[in-house]
């Protein structure tokens, strides 16, 4: 192996010149002074916009020289953390060992340990590009994808369910995470990445990506009841909104540009120069836009399709209406006197708004409910006939309230003492027939009343109810003996005209054709007559064909494949209290400046903008007075992405190095400001932002520069010397000894136990089971099976809950997707050693791992070498063999792999 | 020294041992002090030097405390005030008349029917003579202890966030609940228990579940460890799952003694490294738990007496489906008697939930349909429990540095909802406190003649003022017990709070 990274070499490079301290950081450490120096009494005096200019991370990005070295170093890094280590008297370790380098490599790169083969084969490597040859594998891997992405999930808090009360989960939520995933894999160039979550559907329409990445503002918590119990109209309402608004601000800039902007929702922030009415205006770029499910189709040839048709659609519309208005113009006033008596009669007959009876709204599924009708006397029937309710309540439309469970019965009482049963439904669950006729043969049974029970309602939204439009009691002449019958039940909504027990026998179920009257007839026919008489030849043809080319289109729009749903930050066109700015096609709701973040305190109405801290970068974007609400969020994507914006590109180097090092040169990835840290290597922080922002952006090349770096291949053992002084190894004179996160910790329990299924995308995978779905979800850990294949897939396609996050993933230091996770907590308890000794998860890996064992090797003392092999990356020292064999001669394999699992060195990464 | 420049200095964080970067990467600051605490070593690190985000020094608080530990009663679904603790004879008077507020009133579902009398009778209690609806009567007994604040006020009445502001001071989700502040503040007293636990209703979780007591940003240590008494596995993962079968007690003494050997070789080679020091000793204080916790939930051995004292049934009784006031009490006062329990062996803070989701039947506080129905039971279950738990904390010397403090997520409307209900009421609700340093028999705040607003609404009473009272019971300024996270330093009362001087002995 060629070992040039040795540890002379390194002094080697150390000893050239002391280039550090150019005039940049001397001034920070200057204006740093200073800055202190004024915090003393920053609490109460200081506004936010007095030192736009002096502060490092609002800095236009430089390229600083490259410490000067006598001799080649692996990369550029090596020569700004040499020079540092320099001007401290330090020099930095040797590199690890190839068995240490592989180990580190993999799990940071793909988070999944490497096979003994893989570990040996790379040692065996003669090659001279044997590493970085590894390191281009694990690139391109998928795999790559999956580790980083949760990395990036952590910072933007996705989670699928909404937390809060009730905490209802999203289904529609996993598009994102998916596209994050595909996104690192293609490599996608970092502002295309950033512009595509902020505004993909504006900036790149018609693509799936440009549509899945806008999960990302819907990444965060929402308030179910804020937003859908209660209506904008309401304080309450009111609260909730502006708070689902302060999430998506603040996720956006703390994610992109490291900056605690939701600091200054009350007042200017107290530490940095943000104004209040930057905030604000970031309210305004988001003002349009909720959390809501949305269709749209993957394929973008198909939306291309749907799109064209759908303007076509819209332009037959206009043109049709275009056309009839210039008729009825034509036509005149008979035509409006006309209309005006036809409106009358018409109410006058409405009885296709008559719905049908409609049950209270229940909670539970189970609750009783039962409709009876009075036929008046007792009667021999042949056939009782039921049919279905139209409603298009939630989607729901036909079919709407049928019972999933029912019998029907006939008694000579009211009580339904000694009832005759006609149908039962009762044991298994009944198919919505929608609106065909149920009919159920009576079979000439007698009975004076006709009682439908239900035993296991229709699902409305979160509850449930029973509802039919028509029961029809067919006697052997045919007739129906129901109609105009009375009608009784225990409960009943009755809101008259739609829903009222009366309309169960008025003889009108949707699907038939109620009978006018005589005069609504001649007055329809006068109304025809009238208008084909103002009506143009060239109008009429005009006419067929505008409906003509409809019936086609609508006939094309059909055949086009189903669209798919993903959850994601975008206009919503709801009903009932959430309705969203949909219904005023987007139009941003108005937002003002609250004096101390209070809406009844509420001041100037605000435009979209951004940070006004950042040089020769306009803070308010200069949109034309019609524009719509995405351009609002195509100008802060643009504007976050754009070269001059150093925050962008300081953010996304600082967070990759800190996954590589396990910190980051600012050790505050969410705060660039005065609250947080300075960066260690200033230099290096803006060479990597330049050399990222300007060499294409490409995450995949800097990860390829910073683990090809000798700094990253140091060893991580500690030189007692360095210690002292560097404990926390700022400086980098060694590796830093990592510890393993939860998903890497329980791919790996699940990798080599032999059952980690690979398979990629897709909704995720759930290791609970839900208890209780229809008003708060349990969501019960304990119950779910852990031999369930469906769940031993990566923890990257776990279902994330909010209020009831994994406990076994939380105990391991799991990031609370509640809030933004910029850098994990590490902690060491004894409730995480009860979870990695106890936890069902571990024990049966434990029998899994086992097993593999047992078939790859006949001997305990073969299945114990390789045991060991696999969970720690080595093999077991001679001297500990026969303890371990001995061990596993009592208490068996699975007993010993639960040791495995529980040792220091599965969870430390050197 | 060459770190002598300036921009060395300001670099945070610099520091004499690599314990301290440990500490640092457990979270923060010296909230990895806490953890040092769990792994009982709080001394060896109390000299370590201060970092961003302020945390008394153990052993040297910013007060003097007045109590050691806290107990707190939380209500899940908002329990009514106006029908426990806050009488207001103008209900009696005009009840059943039209409400009139004098102003508009936005209520969560409307509920603004005619003004509704308390659903119980009142009468006084005690030396100092206050008023106590007859549902919790069982409190008459230790009433001159309490002290009640009637004038709260919320900032929302939708059920989630008021519960999150109350159990973590802030609306919305992401703050670490008022233990894991307690817990992170002054550490553990006994390291053989989680520093901060929590009683959940046994029938599921209230608003926001365990979100309520979630460490949020602070170190995962500081989390409140759920623990369901009377389960085979009170904690999560206390005893090896049984469906791993293969387990024996010789097989689990022989795994420790591997495990500590292979650990302590993998160690021995790698110096320096406190991390792996404290997992090693982490997995002897795991095995300690498995003792300490099961002996701690253990009431078997409490005498008859005071079971009966708490309400607990000794008959193995199965229950009616309807809400009973017998089962409530046998539930709670079996939580609180746990309670004792820990505290005693050194718990800082033990949080008892009453109150499910608030779905249906209702088993919880959120009594929009029925007042007497829900609030019936539920009130003389944890009445008896209560009052039980301070009369025992009392003979036992335990009251004296043992705060208790009864909250819920807001009031409910003094008029009426659908005849037998109250809709919510986030102007204005009542919290109790008893003990350790708080003054019996105290009343600070009044409601107005209705309760539905505080009497003077310039000075309203908020959460953030009841935790700044409870941190300096323990001893803490609340202002300065602070946690640097994403760029803020976070306080439990956020920028507000004011310690209601009146309630302190």
């Amino acid at each position: 192996m060629r070992n040039w990274l040795s540890y002379g070499r390194w002094r080697g490079v150390c000893r050239v010149r002391r280039l550090w301290l150019p005039v940049y950081a001397a001034t920070i450490c200057v204006m740093a002074v200073i800055f202190c120096a004024q915090a003393a009494g920053a609490e109460t005096s200081r506004s936010g916009s007095t030192n736009t200019n002096t502060w490092w991370s609002l800095q236009p990005l430089r390229r600083p020289a490259i410490p000067a070295v006598a001799m080649p170093v692996a990369n550029p890094i090596d020569a700004f953390i040499a020079a540092r280590l320099a001007t401290e008297g330090m020099h930095p370790s040797p590199e690890a060992d190839r068995r240490t380098l592989i180990r580190r490599l993999y799990f940071d790169l793909i988070g999944l340990p490497p096979t003994p083969e893989e570990i040996e084969g790379f040692i065996a490597d003669r090659d001279l590009q044997a590493y970085e040859k590894r390191v281009d594998g694990l690139l391109i891997s998928p795999r790559y994808g999956e580790r980083w992405a949760r990395h990036w999930l952590d910072v933007v808090h996705f989670g699928e369910t909404h937390g809060y009360d009730k905490d209802q989960p999203r289904p529609n939520a996993w598009p994102y995470r998916d596209y994050v995933i595909r996104a690192l894999n293609e490599d996608k160039p970092y502002s295309r990445f950033v512009q595509e979550q902020v505004a993909g559907d504006v900036l790149f329409p018609e693509t799936s990506d440009g549509l899945e990445a806008l999960g990302f503002i819907s990444a965060g918590p929402w308030d179910l009841i804020g937003h859908a119990e209660v209506p904008e109209t309401k304080m309450d309402g009111q609260v909730a909104r502006h708070l689902d608004r302060d999430d998506m601000v603040a996720n956006t800039i703390q994610t992109f540009n490291s900056l605690t902007i939701q600091c200054a929702q009350c007042h200017n922030h107290k530490f940095d120069p943000i104004l209040q009415e930057d905030y604000y205006s970031l309210q305004a770029v988001f003002a349009a836009v909720d959390r809501a499910d949305r269709k749209y189709d993957v394929d973008a040839q198909v939306a291309r399709r749907r799109k064209g048709l759908m303007d076509q659609e819209k332009q037959l519309t206009t043109r049709r209406n275009e056309l009839e208005a210039r008729i009825v113009a034509r036509a005149g006033q008979p035509l409006v006197d006309l209309d005006k008596a036809i409106g009358e009669l018409e109410q006058a007959a409405k009885k296709g708004d008559a719905a049908g009876y409609h049950s209270n709204i229940e909670k539970k599924q189970d609750a009783p409910k039962w409709v009876q009708v009075d036929l008046g006397r007792t009667l021999a029937l042949r056939t009782i006939v039921l049919h279905g309710c139209k409603d298009d309540f939630n989607g729901i439309g036909e079919g709407f309230g049928f019972p999933v469970r029912f019998k029907v019965e006939l008694s000579d009482s009211a009580d339904f003492a000694g009832a005759a049963l006609v149908a039962d439904h009762t044991s298994e669950d009944f198919a919505n027939p929608k609106l065909k006729a149920q009919s159920l043969d009576a079979g000439g049974r007698t009975g004076r009343f006709v009682r439908v029970t239900a035993t296991k309602l229709a699902l409305r939204q979160d509850d449930y109810i029973f509802a039919l439009a028509e029961l029809d009691a067919i006697t052997p002449e045919g007739t129906n003996a129901a109609l105009g019958a009375a009608v009784s039940a225990p409960d009943s909504i009755e809101a008259p005209v739609r829903w009222q027990k009366v309309n169960l026998t008025d003889g009108w179920y949707p699907g038939v054709t109620v009978p006018e009257s005589a005069e609504l007839v001649a007055r329809r026919a006068k109304r025809g007559a009238l208008l084909t008489a103002a009506t143009l030849e060239e109008e009429r043809k005009a006419m067929a064909t505008v409906e003509h080319e409809k019936a086609a289109l609508k006939g094309e729009l059909d055949r086009l494949p189903a669209r798919s749903t993903a959850y994601i930050g975008t206009v919503h066109r709801g009903s009932g209290n959430f309705i969203g700015t949909g219904a005023r096609d987007g139009k941003p709701r108005t937002i003002r400046i609250l004096n101390r973040g209070s809406l009844q305190n509420a001041g100037n109405e605000v435009q979209p903008g951004t940070l006004s801290c950042l040089e020769g970068m306009p803070a308010r974007f200069d949109l034309p007075a019609t524009h719509t609400e995405g351009e609002r969020r195509a100008a802060l994507a643009r504007w976050l992405t754009d070269a001059r914006n150093p925050l962008t590109w300081r953010s996304i180097v600082n967070r990759a190095w800190q996954y590589h090092f396990g910190r980051g040169l600012v050790e505050t990835p969410n705060d660039f400001g005065h609250m947080g840290t300075l960066p260690t290597h200033p230099e290096l922080l803006d060479w990597l932002a330049v050399e990222f922002r300007d060499g294409g952006q490409s995450l995949k090349k800097l990860h390829k520069l910073i683990v090809t770096s000798a700094t990253y291949r140091q060893s991580s053992q500690g030189v007692e010397a360095f210690a002292r002084v560097d404990s926390d190894n700022r400086w980098l004179w060694r590796m830093n000894r990592r510890k393993l996160e939860a998903e890497a910790v329980r791919d790996a329990v699940l990798y080599i136990a032999g059952k980690l299924d690979m398979k990629m995308g897709g909704p995720s995978f759930k290791d609970f089971v839900v208890d209780k779905p229809e008003h708060s979800p349990h969501y019960e850990y304990q119950l779910h099976d852990p031999d369930d294949p469906a769940s031993h897939r990566r923890s990257v396609y776990r279902f994330i809950v909010r209020s009831q996050p994994q406990p076994f993933m939380t105990t391991l230091d799991c990031a609370d997707p509640s809030m933004q996770v910029a850098r994990r907590n590490e902690s060491v308890s004894p409730l995480q050693a009860l979870a990695l000794l106890n936890n069902v998860l571990i024990l049966n890996m434990s029998k899994h791992f086992a097993a593999k064992m047992e078939r790859f090797d006949p001997s305990v003392s073969g299945r114990v070498r390789r045991a060991y092999y696999e969970a720690t990356g080595r093999p077991l020292a001679p001297g500990d063999e026969p303890e371990l064999i001995q061990y596993s001669t009592e208490f068996y394999l699975p007993n010993l792999c639960r040791v495995l699992y529980n040792l220091n060195e599965f969870s430390f990464v050197d | 020294m060459k770190n002598e420049s300036a921009f060395h200095r300001l670099a945070p964080n610099a520091a004499p041992f690599s314990r301290r970067e440990f500490l640092w990467r457990s979270g923060g600051g010296l909230g990895g002090i806490a953890l040092a605490s769990l792994l009982g070593e709080a001394g060896f690190l109390s000299a370590a030097t201060p970092a961003p985000g302020g945390r008394p020094e153990v052993g040297s608080p910013h007060h003097k405390p007045r109590a050691k530990r806290v107990i707190q009663l939380f209500m899940g679904g908002a329990a009514s005030h106006l029908d426990l603790f806050d009488f207001k004879s103008e209900l009696v008077k005009r009840d059943g008349q039209k409400s009139d507020f004098g102003e508009h009133v936005e209520a969560f579902q409307d509920g603004l029917g005619p003004w509704m009398k308390p659903v119980w009778e009142f009468k006084p209690y005690g030396q100092c003579g206050k008023m106590l609806s007859e549902v919790v009567a069982d409190l008459g007994a230790v009433v001159d202890d309490m002290a009640f604040v009637h004038n709260l006020v919320g900032k929302t009445g939708i059920h989630s966030q008021a519960t999150y502001l109350q159990a973590t001071g802030f609306q919305l989700p992401g703050f670490p609940g008022m233990g894991c502040w307690a817990s992170y503040g002054l550490g553990s007293m006994n390291e053989n228990l989680p520093a901060f636990v929590v009683l959940p209703d046994h029938r599921g979780f209230a608003s926001n579940g365990p979100k309520n007591w979630d460490s949020a940003f602070l170190p995962a240590q500081h989390a409140g460890t759920t623990i369901y008494p009377g389960r085979e596995s009170p904690i999560a993962d206390l005893f090896a799952d049984k469906r791993g079968g293969f387990i024996t007690p010789e097989s689990e003494m022989a795994s420790h003694v591997l495990l500590r050997h292979l650990n302590r070789e993998h160690a021995a080679v790698r110096e320096g490294d406190a991390r792996l020091d404290s997992r090693i000793r982490s997995y002897e204080l795991a095995a300690r738990m498995q003792l300490a916790a099961p002996e701690a939930m253990d009431i078997s051995k409490e005498p008859n007496s005071l079971l009966d004292l708490y309400g607990i049934d000794r008959t193995n009784k199965t229950w009616p489906k309807e809400i009973n006031a017998e089962e409530e009490m046998d539930y709670f006062g079996r939580k609180c008697i746990v309670a004792r329990r820990l505290v005693e062996r050194g718990v800082r803070f033990v949080q008892i939930w009453s109150g499910n989701d608030n779905g249906f039947p209702r088993r919880n506080w959120d009594s929009h349909e029925d007042v007497r129905r829900d609030h019936g039971p539920l009130s003389r279950g944890f009445a008896r429990g209560a009052s039980a738990l301070i009369q025992d904390l009392k003979q036992r010397g335990l009251l004296d540095d043992t705060v208790i403090l009864w909250t819920t997520e807001f009031g409910r409307m003094p008029s009426s909802q659908g005849g037998k209900g109250r809709d919510h009421n986030p102007y204005c609700f009542t919290n109790w406190l008893c003990g350790g340093g708080v003054r019996g028999g105290a009343i600070c705040g009044e409601s107005d003649e209705w309760g539905y607003k505080p009497r003077d609404r310039t000075k309203p009473s908020t959460v953030y003022d009841i935790h700044a009272t409870i941190l300096r019971l323990l001893g803490i300024d609340h202002t300065k017990l602070t946690f640097r996270h994403n760029g803020v330093d976070r306080r439990l009362t956020d920028v507000h709070g004011e310690v209601i001087r009146g309630l302190l002995a």
